[in-house]
């Protein structure tokens, strides 16, 4: 039974979990499918009542019969690197590829459904008060009348991005950052502004969720450091352990999103509690487990090896 | 009229180095020009930044 691993060719991260998976000799296969078509080659049968498809690149064959999980990684799009790439071409693709895929009984870290809605960063909050979690006040608005009123109400104010920094050349950093209440609010009736109350923190927290295991990091932040993701601090990531509420409500948050898979992220302030900022479902491990040594690739390979039938009554994914 | 958000938003710098290592298509993964997997070197992952969260920002917004 193999391991499909849905990532591009240069996703180091990734090398470490298939070097975990090297060392079990568990049968893994890994595919770009931006290679698709082209260096990697599709075919799914659906006859006679029976369903069967193969999936092959590099030499490396998988048949769905024999496929054992899925980890969705770091996927290009699909027929990103086709001779002639066009939004047609990669929604024939993604069809023939997800289709097929989800034809087979295997079980998905995490399931693309389940994915799509963990991404929405409002929906997180709201099941971060779900879960139990601290969860600073937060607004998004694009009436520049509530942004004001946000702003005057808790004084100190983040704004950040919901989807990242906008694509294209230059590249753009959209980091999380301090506005004043003499900021011009106006632009706010442009596009969506994601307002938070700041957290004034003493350190930035990492928790990797990998089905029940937990690994959290801690990094102390400088008394001026609003985005723990830019600028060295000097200070490590060091491992910390989970409080046991803590630990209750990553569990209970991952239960209802259905997801295998998390790393959440939190601001420790002055009194030593954890706010809930965001989980990201496909977030980064590598940094940490680099610089703490916590065992978070073989954790995510020994989920992906397990033998274990998905539950087709629930959503797949779940655990 | 500019969004908000984006007056916050400023130029990342020059573009990413090249990365020390390739991928090798045999063993599935990124190989460093000595022959060693570059998993094996876990100070030359950490100077290259491509494991951190800000890495795949560009394709990956939930890193």
């Amino acid at each position: 039974m193999t391991v499909l691993i849905l990532t591009s060719e240069e996703d180091v991260t990734a090398d470490m979990v298939v070097n975990e998976l090297h060392a079990t000799g568990t049968p893994v296969l890994r595919l770009d499918p931006a290679d698709l078509p082209g260096k990697a080659v599709l075919s799914a049968d659906y006859a006679h009542g029976d369903f069967d498809g193969h999936l092959s690149v590099n030499g490396h064959v998988l048949s769905m019969g024999g496929l054992r999980s899925i980890w969705v990684r770091r996927p290009g799009e699909p027929a990103a690197h086709a001779p002639e790439p066009s939004p047609w071409l990669t929604a024939e693709t993604r069809q023939a590829l997800y289709g097929m895929l989800h034809s087979a009984a295997a079980r998905w870290m995490n399931h693309p459904r389940n994915a799509d809605q963990a991404r929405l960063k409002p929906w997180q909050l709201r099941l971060g008060h779900l879960s139990g979690f601290a969860v600073p006040p937060t607004v998004f608005t694009t009436a520049p009348r509530l942004a004001r009123a946000f702003v005057e109400q808790h004084k100190e104010v983040v704004v950040k991005s919901a989807s990242g920094p906008p694509p294209g050349e230059p590249p753009l950093a959209l980091p999380t950052t301090l506005i004043g209440p003499d900021a011009d609010f106006s632009a706010v009736a442009a596009g969506p502004a994601l307002l938070q109350r700041y957290v004034p923190k003493q350190a930035d927290i990492r928790l990797t969720c990998v089905g029940t295991r937990l690994f959290a990091a801690r990094k102390t932040a400088e008394p001026d450091q609003i985005d723990g993701r830019y600028g060295d601090t000097g200070h490590p990531w060091e491992p910390v352990p989970v409080p046991d509420r803590i630990g209750k409500s990553v569990h209970e948050y991952v239960t209802l999103a259905g997801l295998a898979y998390a790393a959440f992220d939190f601001a420790e302030d002055e009194d030593g509690i954890w706010w809930f900022l965001e989980c990201n479902q496909g977030g980064q491990f590598g940094f940490v487990e680099l610089e703490t040594g916590q065992p978070i690739a073989a954790a995510v390979a020994d989920w992906l090896a397990l033998q274990r039938r998905p539950d087709r009554r629930g959503p797949e994914g779940r655990h | 009229m500019r969004p908000f958000t984006l007056n916050y938003a400023f130029p990342r710098g020059a573009a990413q180095a090249v990365t020390p290592y390739h991928f090798d298509p045999a063993r599935q993964l990124n190989m460093l020009p000595d022959g060693r997997p570059a998993v094996s070197d876990p100070d030359l992952l950490l100077a290259a930044g491509t494991t951190t969260s800000t890495a795949g920002s560009a394709t990956h917004f939930d890193d």
